[in-house]
Parts: C-alpha cells; structure tokens; sequence
C-alpha cells in the first residue's frame, strides 16, 4: 500500500467531509507514492521522533502537529536553513513520508488528542469526548492535589500552576493543545497544553489570578502542547489498525522538550 | 488667553513654570507622555484608557506590566490612582472595549476600579517603540548583563561563560521565577552570547537569531513552533538553548523602568512600579 492510499483509507473512515483547503492536513515530506513499510503515529514530527520511527522501520510518519516549526508548515523561508536540510535529507534518504492529522482529528468524533489527554490526566469517562467535552466533574479534592495527581499521572515536567493550591476544586474544562479553553464562571479548573500568556483571544492567566484575589476558587493548568496532545495519538494508531490491516502500525511519542 | 485645562496641563508640563498651580488629571499626564514618547496614537491600538475617569486628578502614578486585581489593590495602598499597564486589564487583546456586564471577575474589577476612583491606561506599543529599548535594557540590567551588551541596536549580550544549566539558575534567582521558568536544549553548553526577547517571539525571529547565540531568553514562543525548533536543533547536535521566562515576567523590568523614565516627565507626582511576579507554580510531585 502506498502512503496516498493509506489516507485515502483515512479518509473513508474519518466520517467527515474533507476539507481540502486545510493548509495543516496535507503531505509535508517525501513521495506520496512510497510504499509504507510501517507507520508511526506521533503528536509532532520532531527530528528526535523522525530518527526513532526510522530506526523502528516504519517509514511514514503521520503526526498531529507540524514538521517545520511553523503551523501551517511554509518551508519558503527555509530552503536555505541548515536544520531544515538535516531533516528533509534524513527524510528522503530513508525513504520517508510524512503527513499530518489535525483540523480533522479535532473535527473527528471522538476527538482522539481530547481522549487521550482526559486519560492522561486521570479523569474517567471521556472514551468518547469530543474538542469540546464541556465541563466534567470529578470528586472533590483542592487544587494543589489535583495539580500533583495531574503532574504524575501525565508525567508532564514542566507543567504550570495558576491560582490557590487550597482551593477546592472539582468542575473541570479540558483543552487539547494551543486550544486552552477560556475559564467560565462554572468552571473550577481549566486544563489545556499551552496558550498566549497575555493580550490574546482571553488571558486565563490574568483572569484567574484576578479570581483568586477576589477570593473565587479557581484554577489553570498548562500541561504543555506536547504532553496535551501525546496520550491521543496511541489511540489514533489503535483506530488505524482497525482499517488498515498488514502493515505494522505503532506510537512513536514526540518527548516533552523541556529539562 | 483662553486655553484648555489640557493645553495648560501640557504647557505647565513643558515649560515648568506653571507646575503645581493646577491639578493635573490623568488625560493630561498622559498627553504629556505621549508627546515625550512621539508617534501617532491610532485609536485602533492597544494603547488608551482603559478604565476609569480621564479627568481624575492624580495622586501618583503606578507603573506595572500587567494591571492585575492585585496590582490595582497595591496602587490603591500606595495612593496611586493612575495606572500605566503594559497588558491588558481585562483578559484579552480587546480589553474589555465590548464589557461583559455578566462575568463576576470583570465585574468585581470595573467596580474595584470606580470605588478606588483609578484610572487605568494601557501603554504597551509606545514604550516599546521608544529608541532607547528599556524593554530590552531593562531586563539585561535586572539580569546583571548592562555592562555585557554587545552594541547599542541589538539585544545581543556578551555574558561571562557558564554552562546552559548554570545560566538558567542564576536567571531563575535574580528574577525569583518560580515554575514560568521553562528551558529546552543542550543544558551542558557554553553559554556566552545570549539574545534577549521579552514578550513574545515569532518563530522567524527564532531561525534567523538561535543559531547566531548559545542562549535566547524569551518572554514566550509558540511550544510547536520555537520549542520544537530548539528541541530539533538539539537532536541535531548544537550547543545552544531556549529559555522561555514567562511573557508577564520578561516585561517587568521594562516597565519598572517606565516608572524611572516618568519621574524625568512627570515631576508634578510621584511614580513607582507594582510587580506582578511568576503567575506559575509547580506542584512538588
């Protein structure tokens, strides 16, 4: 099977109607036309993660964020970038392809990244949650022992913390990635991968530091992009495997970049 | 001669000789500022009042990266009633131009600001534009680099030679960053030429600048976009890294410089910066 075959495959079975004007969900390295020896599914086509699917045998890559540091993935300005050429030639000298997953994996019900990231983090009961699961509740508990359960069952590193640790906390709004949802007033914690700090479409940040001086318990926790939208592409390997059978289909995560 | 009390505010302003004999409002500081700053002022900008009476009379003036509830609640102790914030003061790029009368947070703070009787503007694009870069400078200086800057046009630094985890510890301890302090690379290499950006980077910014420093330190950067870009060029063997402080955090220096720079304008009132400080923690397991 060809790797154009295989997301014609995808296709089929997203169960949406494709968006062919979607500048993140097209080929972003190699021949569409090579034969797929193996496939690595992965949050982000890190050279890292390019070097491990090879090593694995697996020579098309089909990951949910982009490959060339920007996200609609315009390699104009990088045709002449040394990095760049570093990872297009181990590309193509290993006969590799990529193509990305986003706009309809996010369209897709479920939502795999949303999923994933609820799993992650510990909270039951979004096996079928979609980009946008509406606030989930979860036992009562403060939001410094939440933030510690979050931290160790997401394994996320460099995770971030606003507001009071003693406050207690139990309705929860979940984000994948940069689609950090903005806090509401029924809404206790909201967890997302990563969002504009400041001056932005809401400022989470400042809204909730402004709460909790107001003495309201409320929470954010930023997970970053990677760890938010990692646990979703096992599962979108695991749905892969259900139409596309004879060819090896793994995970390959992209690692959290941060010490 | 009939002239305005704006117009009078001004002339008492430039000249010196009027000042103290009227009460100077906060619209007339500001005009002041502006004219010092230079530039058109588009009402389409970020910049402009906020919130708050332009005519109140000011006691003093606060300066501060970011006008959050706590800040406006220092101000009010340092009987500060303007407030010169370089962010937004109510949650968004829009700032509050279409208020949403039902959010109790917005509010509470709109109703803070009017029983405290403050006025607040936001002074972002024209102190950032300003020639001498006290964004830049500032914040160089907060790190203990003044001396270490390589020329005046360029946020480049020459700093003595650490390692990358080195030069992270000593930015953490003079900043007091607590968890917005995230950094991504090689954390052995040699860190002498180091860029600063405060606020938020682009990721062209990073690919013309990281390969030319063993160290930018950022205010923020898109995580798959800069972040990526430093991890990627780790894998690829270069000894550099990226330091992401927090976008709130890398501006306050800048703006505790603005307060330095209106007492040379603004003689009339005193002037201080409120910090706002790392917004993040981590929880320890």
């Amino acid at each position: 099977m060809t790797a154009r075959e295989v997301i014609e495959r995808i296709k089929q079975n997203q169960g949406i109607p494709w968006n062919d004007r979607s500048t993140r969900d097209t080929f972003k390295l190699g021949n569409p036309d090579t034969t797929v020896k193996g496939i690595a599914t992965t949050m982000m086509t890190t050279f890292d993660m390019l070097k491990r699917a090879n090593a694995a045998g697996l020579n098309m890559v089909i990951t949910h964020e982009d490959t060339f540091w920007n996200d609609p993935d315009n390699t104009k300005d990088l045709l002449e970038n040394p990095l760049y050429k570093l990872k297009t030639e181990f590309a193509q000298r290993n006969d590799m392809v990529v193509w990305r997953d986003h706009d309809h994996m996010h369209a897709m019900k479920p939502d795999y990244t949303v999923v994933g990231e609820l799993r992650s983090v510990g909270i039951r009961g979004g096996e079928h949650a979609t980009m946008r699961p509406g606030v989930l509740t979860i036992p009562e508990t403060t939001l410094g022992e939440f933030a510690a359960q979050v931290k160790r069952s997401s394994g996320a590193r460099a995770i971030r913390c606003v507001g009071d640790p003693k406050a207690k906390v139990s309705r929860i709004l979940v984000g994948p990635g940069y689609a950090t949802p903005r806090m509401l007033p029924d809404v206790d914690v909201v967890i997302g991968g990563e969002q504009q700090e400041a001056d932005g479409g809401f400022d989470n940040v400042e809204y909730v530091l402004d709460a909790v001086s107001l003495g309201m318990a409320k929470g954010v926790i930023m997970l970053g992009h990677v760890i938010s939208e990692q646990a979703g592409m096992e599962d979108f390997a695991t749905w892969l495997r259900t139409f596309i059978p004879g060819i090896p289909i793994q995970f390959v995560p992209a690692e959290e970049p941060y010490w | 001669m009939n002239i305005s009390r704006r117009r009078f505010a001004l002339l008492a302003g430039a000249t010196g000789v009027l000042r103290g004999a009227e009460p100077l409002t906060a619209e007339a500081a500001v005009t002041r500022i502006q004219k010092e700053l230079g530039g058109d002022w588009p009402s389409t900008g970020p910049d402009g009042f906020k919130a708050g009476d332009p005519s109140t009379v000011v006691k003093a003036i606060a300066t501060t990266a970011m006008a959050t509830l706590d800040v406006l609640k220092q101000a009010v102790k340092a009987n500060a009633n303007l407030v010169l914030t370089y962010e937004p003061t109510f949650y968004s790029r829009a700032d509050g131009r279409t208020p949403v009368t039902d959010d109790p947070v917005a509010t509470a703070k709109r109703k803070f600001i009017e029983n405290n009787a403050l006025a607040v503007f936001r002074l972002r694009d024209h102190w950032q534009a300003r020639k001498d870069n006290d964004m830049v400078t500032a914040l160089g200086a907060a790190l203990g680099w003044s001396s270490h800057r390589v020329k005046s046009d360029d946020a480049l630094y020459e700093v003595p030679a650490a390692t990358a985890e080195a030069t992270v510890a000593a930015i953490r301890a003079k900043l007091n960053l607590r968890a917005g302090l995230r950094a991504v690379g090689d954390r052995k290499a040699t860190v002498r030429r180091v860029l600063l950006f405060p606020g938020s980077m682009t990721a062209a910014t990073m690919w013309q600048r990281y390969s030319e420093v063993d160290m930018i330190v950022a205010g923020e950067v898109r995580e798959w976009e800069n972040t990526h870009y430093a991890a990627d060029m780790f894998t690829a063997g270069e000894k550099r890294a990226l330091v992401t402080i927090g976008r709130v955090v890398s501006e306050e220096p800048g703006m505790r410089a603005c307060a330095d720079w209106i007492h040379t304008v603004i003689k009339e009132v005193p002037a201080r910066w409120i910090a706002v400080g790392d917004p993040y923690w981590r929880p320890a397991s």
